[in-house]
């Protein structure tokens, strides 16, 4: 182990660059990779709020999972009444979304905040098992009163706690608690009585989602194509058919990943494989001196090898701390929240398995890039080289 | 102590479309622990015959018998074991490792014989000392004047006791000096510890205290004194 760390760092420049070309490869995977999975896991996650149930919407909206972008609103007390006319509809329950998402700001997928507003009654449907932190607080229960309730990462972000007065569009609320959750979307997200919503957004009597739940012996397909039938200006959307709008491109997302990873780890491959095959060429009356001494057979492989490892091992460090560091930028340029709020859930941002396979990968490509340089070296024969040398 | 015969023993390259012999039907036999002198000017073959009888190399035709046995039934492996603890090798350049140090170049044999660590810097202590180099343990190559390498691998040829040494122009490099003091230091190893040590040389000082000494012309040697 010293006589492979010391022949590294024999060629000090050129072992460090290899490391950082490496570590900078591995950078370049987990930055990207990490941020377009979190794009995929809040994309699904999003499904989450509305498990169950159809989803119903203005048909001129285009719908990212749960979030409706553009179109119009919906008069609410029309809308719902021709829905509950429908067969096989148990409940339903107006919901308006408010968020800064337009079609120019597709890219952020988490944005900075979204207001929900959602009767008192219905708190369960959107915010599912959500507790609030430290069990302080309370949710709204007044429909027309001024309490909202803020998401954790927004409250992190604003210093809100129970009791802080906002001030959003001219009117003054007051949170009255702050959701303990992990779900990017809630975690971004004032909640408060739907009729406080349409007032302090201006939506007098407009909605822009309905949730419905089916009753028993219903199936959400069935419903969706009932309701669309009955309600000509709506789109009715099963938990299928928003997955169906999205899965396409995630999958394609995720492909583009996997072909950028493959030639990055191609290059990296590469340079290693460059970078050994310098440095035993360099040392092949090295190597032949150590033949010529009586050495194993594998020696001079396994070392050659291990100094490749050890590229691997140095360069895999480093591109995890980048990675890791690079992925919280992204996140922190993309949501437009700060750096320091991401700090905490680093883990959750780059999941600790996903660190571990980038890692392993850089190693073993690393290690790939030194076998063919290392069955060189070990293939060294000791009297032409010791003869070239007089 | 290690018997060495070869009969007929004979190498040639092929360089383009010309072939050379460098040792050419080579007939020699050591018996006893003696102070061998093979000399013959530059390209004359010595350094082939010196790999080859030192195992780095396979004749074209001929054999090398080792204590009555005949070296082309040897394993690679077999080889191996014999250049690590049989044999000790002296170059001209000294090949020492750049990357260690004077002690770390000495162990090295030992560590790959599989020899204890605290034995293998015991032994590799001794042996420094034994050298001169008491105070030079720690020194890298580069860090050391010609002699000094040289008497570096001479300790490393003596880790695990060989009953030869193969010395390929070890003083080539070195001023008459330091070539003296290195020449003494292999004739005390051949006197003092009864191994056998072969020389490829130029020379004169090694020819005058060698036992025997052969002259090697186009690859063809014979016997000089």
């Amino acid at each position: 182990m010293t006589f492979c760390f010391r022949n590294l760092f024999r060629r000090k420049i050129r072992t460090a660059l290899c490391i950082i070309g490496v570590a900078l490869a591995a950078t370049f995977v987990i930055a990207v990779g990490a941020t377009t999975m979190r794009y995929t896991t809040v994309i699904k996650e999003m499904n989450v709020l509305f498990n169950g149930q159809v989803m119903v919407v203005d048909n001129k909206s285009m719908v990212i999972q749960a979030i409706p972008i553009g179109g119009g609103m919906l008069p609410q007390n029309y809308t719902e009444s021709k829905i509950q006319k429908v067969a096989g509809v148990e409940k339903t329950v107006p919901i308006l979304l408010v968020t800064p998402i337009g079609m120019g700001e597709i890219i952020q997928v988490v944005p900075r905040n979204f207001s929900i507003g959602i009767p008192v009654e219905d708190w369960q449907l959107t915010l599912g098992p959500t507790l609030l932190r430290g069990n302080r607080g309370h949710f709204p229960t007044n429909e027309s009163g001024n309490e909202v309730v803020v998401g954790g990462s927004l409250a992190d972000e604003y210093n809100l706690t129970v009791g802080t007065a906002l001030l959003i569009n001219g009117y003054e609320l007051n949170a009255t608690g702050v959701l303990d959750t992990k779900l990017a979307l809630l975690g971004r997200s004032i909640i408060m009585p739907l009729e406080l919503a349409q007032k302090v957004y201006d939506y007098q009597r407009e909605i822009n989602i309905i949730a419905v739940k089916p009753a028993a012996g219903y199936s959400q397909a069935d419903l969706a194509e009932a309701i669309e039938r009955n309600v000509a200006y709506v789109n009715a959307l099963t938990e299928s058919d928003r997955n169906d709008v999205v899965q396409p491109v995630l999958a394609q997302v995720e492909m583009w990943n996997l072909g950028i990873e493959t030639v990055i780890f191609a290059m990296s491959l590469i340079l290693v494989m460059t970078v050994t095959v310098m440095s035993v060429s360099e040392r092949r009356r090295d190597f032949a001196t150590l033949d010529a001494i009586g050495a194993p057979l594998n020696f001079v492989f396994r070392a050659v090898l291990l100094e490749a490892s050890l590229i691997g091992i140095l360069g895999g460090i480093l591109g995890v701390i980048f990675g890791s560091s690079a992925a919280l930028l992204m996140a922190s340029f993309y949501t437009n929240i700060p750096v320091a709020q991401f700090i905490p859930s680093i883990l959750d941002i780059v999941p600790p398995l996903y660190m571990a396979e980038i890692f392993v990968a850089v190693v073993t490509v690393c290690c790939v890039g030194g076998i063919i340089p290392a069955a060189n070296a070990a293939r060294t024969r000791i009297a032409e080289v010791l003869r070239a040398e007089y | 102590m290690m018997k060495l015969r070869t009969e007929d023993l004979t190498r040639t390259f092929r360089i383009g479309s010309s072939e050379i012999t460098a040792v050419d039907k080579v007939t020699f036999e050591v018996n006893e622990p003696a102070f061998v002198a093979i000399v013959g000017p530059s390209g004359s073959g010595k350094s082939t015959l010196l790999s080859l009888i030192g195992l780095n190399d396979y004749p074209t035709s001929g054999k090398i018998f080792i204590d009555g046995a005949d070296s082309s039934h040897f394993s690679a492996g077999q080889r191996r074991k014999m250049r690590l603890r049989q044999m000790g090798f002296v170059f001209q350049t000294f090949n020492l490792l750049p990357t260690l140090n004077a002690l770390e170049n000495v162990e090295l044999p030992l560590a790959l014989a599989g020899k204890p660590r605290r034995e293998q810097k015991e032994k590799a202590v001794g042996l420094l000392e034994l050298v001169g180099l008491g105070k030079r343990f720690l020194h890298r190559p580069k860090e050391l004047s010609m002699g000094e390498m040289q008497r570096v691998a001479i300790a490393r040829a003596l880790a695990n006791d060989p009953e030869m040494i193969i010395a390929d122009e070890p003083t080539g490099e070195l001023d008459s000096k330091t070539a003296k003091e290195i020449i003494t230091l292999l004739f005390d190893i051949n006197k003092k510890d009864n191994r056998t040590v072969i020389v490829a040389t130029h020379d004169e000082k090694v020819v005058d205290v060698a036992d025997a000494t052969y002259v090697i012309q186009d690859g063809k040697l014979r016997l000089e004194k």
